[in-house]
């Protein structure tokens, strides 16, 4: 298992080598440039690196590109702080990672969800290290986006709170979304997760501006957004949304073949000339 | 249940995948359980996507490049992983062998 201290935190990665097969980015760069990097940050709670690292880092290294999946501070195998869960603070995680990996050329942001928030967060903070942001079911850290947290954290807890609740979802679903259920609300309770996450800090309309690098946001036509699909769009200086019909917030493993084709598409159109495909 | 039975050549690499697995049951406290080749990863064993992630890493280091689970999951449907079995793992290690 591969792990590095980021930002005083040991963070757990995996990074997938690009290949060099024929027609891949990396025999299309110019010789010495660096192939393309893409980054991936997954979402909240019972989430994981696994949700790229099985779906779309493989196909994406396939194609020549340098593919780095994380686990958030708190999740998956990555230490768990009892308190620091702002989203700054998963900012200056991502900061520390790239720095310890080495990586200096401007990334393409991969977010799902919450992971997606991370991604604006540092592109507002970072713009000369963002290629790109691709944003998978997601919206920046805004003062309205903090309050719908704030109530959806609240209610995932009083719902598991009910007496029986995870025999019910295990009768329903399964008994694996049960355990994950479970598990995520053990992640949320052990630490400041549900006090920290909402007081960001938090993008006005200038610093939504300040967002200039290209976006991509990929959203399910029933997903988080289904009530104003463009809104994203309208909010940021750059950005390009794709809407996948009948997709919902779960559009990342539902849809994944999809949005990886997305994906290569769009890191292809946005190549840095300093990451050089010809 | 099938009641799948390895071949000569799959033996070996169940013996290998339940090893490495025992392992990572390990850290959860897990109770010894029987290993076979209908045993399901989620279902069975419990395991979640992210102990895929560090099965992945370890068959790698056993058995070199070739053998890329995560290039084998990521051609499936969330279903399809859900319901992975050892069996199934055990085909592709012993393909790419």
């Amino acid at each position: 298992m591969s792990k590095i201290v980021a930002n005083g935190i040991r963070m757990h990665y995996q990074r997938m080598p690009p290949k060099n097969r024929p027609g891949t980015f990396s025999t299309m760069c110019d010789p010495g440039a660096d192939p393309p990097v893409v980054v991936f940050v997954h979402g909240l709670a019972i989430d994981s690196l696994a949700s790229f690292y099985l779906t779309l880092a493989p196909p994406v290294a396939a194609a020549g590109i340098d593919a780095i999946a994380y686990d958030l501070r708190g999740h998956g195998h990555s230490e768990k702080p009892s308190h620091g869960y702002r989203v700054g603070d998963f900012v200056a995680d991502l900061d520390g990672l790239l720095d310890a990996l080495g990586v200096h050329q401007p990334v393409h942001l991969v977010g799902n969800s919450f992971g997606g928030t991370v991604a604006f967060g540092y592109a507002a903070a970072h713009p000369d290290r963002v290629a790109s942001v691709v944003s998978i079911e997601a919206e920046p850290p805004t003062e309205p986006w903090a309050e719908r947290m704030r109530v959806m954290m609240a209610a995932v807890v009083e719902d598991l709170a009910e007496e029986g609740v995870f025999t019910r979802i295990a009768e329903k679903f399964g008994a694996h979304h049960a355990r994950l259920a479970a598990a995520g609300l053990d992640r949320l309770k052990s630490a400041t997760m549900i006090e920290d996450i909402p007081t960001g800090p938090l993008l006005d309309r200038d610093g939504l501006s300040a967002i200039r690098c290209p976006v991509l946001s990929i959203l399910g036509s029933a997903g988080f957004q289904q009530d104003d699909l463009g809104a994203l769009e309208r909010a940021l200086p750059n950005c390009r949304t794709e809407v996948l019909a009948g997709q919902h917030h779960s559009v990342l493993v539902e849809s994944h073949r999809t949005v990886r084709d997305l994906l290569l598409r769009w890191v292809g159109e946005h190549a840095q000339s300093g990451a050089g495909v010809r | 249940m099938t009641d799948e039975t390895a071949t000569v050549v799959e033996v070996p690499v169940l013996d290998v995948v339940s090893g490495i697995v025992r392992e990572i049951l390990g850290e959860y406290d897990v109770d010894d359980v029987e290993i076979t080749m209908d045993t399901t990863f989620h279902e069975d064993l419990q395991l979640e996507s992210i102990d895929l992630v560090v099965l992945a890493g370890r068959l790698q280091e056993h058995y070199g490049d070739p053998v890329n689970l995560a290039e084998f999951l990521a051609d499936k449907e969330l279903d399809e992983v859900i319901a992975l079995t050892v069996g199934e793992l055990v085909r592709f290690v012993a393909s790419r062998g």
